[in-house]
């Protein structure tokens, strides 16, 4: 089930009844209804992956139970590594088997030797890399001492399904999250309508936005060899736009349902598209991963290459983004886009500037700084560029884009009218910056414009909706 | 050396990695006390505190300081 389906919309409110309402006051109720729920919303994509889910539910909860009841540290260290091992194996298998395999083959066909195909059809499940990190992150910590082993397996298992979150992020971590399930929850009001704010605006973002902007994304990258120039400049900005539409608006839509039910998921987006350098992108970006690849594998990385000081940090970045970029899909453009945005960090390593800014952009402003608006230009275009490799269906297409977009500057500028969705977009995000969590454009003015907006907001969202649904980005993922 | 020695020193390391010369530590300081104590600068300023204090941590205890006061405890137990 995908939240800008109209199942969705009555999937919520009778799970939102049902656990305020009948079960309101009883906590492991309410934790077996939100299971049940989570079960029924991954089910409805496809009931047969649900095993998957539950089997990385018994795993890291038993895991965790023997990591921190044992003393002996190279045993804890040998569980960690079984339960980190088991989990990748069936991430490597659905998602990286065939990547492995038809790389192989395809490496001895270059040198005129052949091997049978070994391929095999396999179905990504959906959300395989969002709750695998996320199960992972809880023996990672139990390991680490940050985090006392649970003991009770309901609220284990809400936390690993929860459904607001399951497929697509934000990645929530135990420390956060498990706190948040095993406590008693309140109805807040205005949290609640605060949630139903965010949702809108996630699906406005969403559906009209990154929808629309999609139809000219499409053309542009199928038929790249027939563009000119300047189309191609428009399609890579409007690419951008879209999967920043696309997977931002997923994550606001679960911050703002997880807050119907009284939880609060982190944030996932802070207006990366302002940021002012790279390292100020990355603390802005998918900040669930980022913080995630962040704490398990720089982190480490990096401690055990210190001796090469700044070298060794520049490889620890290296080596991160392209795990990064792996863990988005099993392709060599994936891999090159990581690559690329590991290599744009080593300059800031070289000067020593890798402090990340992530407060307000022209905080008290109208506008940016000259100064500002050109850092937040070029990050802008580098990060365009990087998602040429993103959006391309293969490297050759990928580099092929690149050369027409060398090659072909006397053509026609075509899907000129795509530049409206980029610039509401811009404008809105600008008037929303200062905080990602309430977007102001809905809390603005007295109560009856305010519900105006949001009335006029439902009817545009409603009326993309019939226009059919396009699957998020980053359910590929 | 007593914890005042350590935390002095230690200041003056801050400072120098962070280029930040206001920077004032106390044992109960924390990464987000002060600016530009991010996941980047605290490596160099792994490398730049083993350095100044002639020590090798583990990157276990490292990955388990969460406040000042438990690298003046690292230090001490070298």
């Amino acid at each position: 089930m995908v939240f800008t389906s109209f199942v969705f919309f009555i999937f919520l409110p009778i799970v939102f009844v049902l656990y305020w309402f009948v079960f309101q006051g009883r906590l492991r109720a309410q934790n077996l209804l939100l299971l049940v729920a989570s079960y029924f919303f991954y089910g409805w994509w496809d009931w047969r992956f649900l095993s998957l889910v539950a089997f990385s539910t018994v795993l890291d909860y038993t895991m965790g139970r023997l990591i921190g009841g044992q003393e002996d540290e190279r045993k804890r260290t040998w569980l960690l590594w079984t339960s980190l091992g088991i989990n990748l194996s069936f991430l490597g298998f659905f998602k990286y088997y065939n990547f492995f395999v038809s790389s192989w083959v395809e490496a001895w066909a270059s040198v005129g030797i052949g091997m049978p195909d070994m391929t095999l059809k396999i179905i990504l499940p959906l959300g395989i890399s969002f709750y695998t990190f996320q199960s992972m992150s809880y023996s990672l910590d139990v390991y680490k001492g940050r985090l006392e082993p649970i003991r009770d397996f309901l609220s284990f298992a809400t936390f690993v399904s929860f459904f607001p979150q399951l497929v697509a992020g934000p990645i929530e971590r135990a420390v956060h999250f498990l706190p948040q399930v095993t406590k008693p929850r309140k109805f807040e009001y205005q949290n609640g309508v605060d949630g139903v704010r965010l949702m809108l605006w996630g699906m406005f973002k969403k559906v009209v936005i990154a929808d629309n902007l999609a139809l000219y994304v499409d053309d542009i990258f199928k038929n790249y060899a027939q563009m000119s120039t300047g189309t191609l400049i428009l399609g890579a900005v409007y690419f951008t736009v879209q999967v920043y539409c696309d997977f931002s608006g997923y994550s606001d839509i679960a911050i703002g349902v997880a807050r119907l039910f009284g939880f609060d998921l982190m944030s996932n987006f802070r207006f990366p598209l302002f940021a002012r350098s790279i390292p100020e992108f990355w603390s802005r970006w998918h900040i669930s991963l980022t913080t995630w690849l962040n704490d398990y594998l720089f982190t480490p990385v990096s401690l055990s290459l210190r001796h090469m000081r700044k070298y060794g940090i520049g490889l620890a970045i290296v080596i991160t983004f392209l795990v990064s970029g792996f863990w988005h899909g099993a392709k060599w453009t994936f891999v090159v886009w990581g690559l690329v945005n590991g290599l744009l960090f080593i300059p800031y390593v070289i000067k020593g500037r890798l402090m990340q800014r992530a407060e307000v952009v022209a905080k008290g402003r109208w506008f940016p700084s000259l100064r500002e608006a050109l850092q937040i230009l070029l990050v802008f275009t580098l990060w365009t560029l990087t998602l040429i490799f993103f959006r391309a269906d293969s490297m050759g297409m990928a580099l092929g884009y690149f050369k027409t977009m060398a090659t072909q500057p006397t053509g026609s500028v075509m899907f000129k009218t795509g530049v409206v969705y980029v610039a509401l977009l811009m404008v809105l995000d600008w008037v929303n910056r200062e905080d990602e969590r309430n977007p102001k454009v809905l809390h603005m003015g007295p109560r009856g414009l305010r519900l105006a907006v949001e009335l006029v907001l439902a009817i545009i969202i409603f009326f993309n909706m019939l226009n059919g649904y396009k699957e998020f980005v980053y359910f590929d993922f | 050396m007593s914890n005042e020695e350590f935390l002095a020193k230690l200041q003056v390391v801050f400072r120098q990695v962070l280029s930040d010369n206001s920077i004032v530590l106390t044992e109960n300081t924390t990464a987000k006390d002060v600016a530009g104590w991010d996941s980047l600068s605290h490596v160099m300023l792994v490398v730049e505190i083993e350095t100044a204090f002639k020590k090798r941590f583990k990157a276990r205890e490292i990955q388990n300081w969460q406040r000042v006061g438990d690298m003046i405890t690292s230090l001490q137990n070298g």
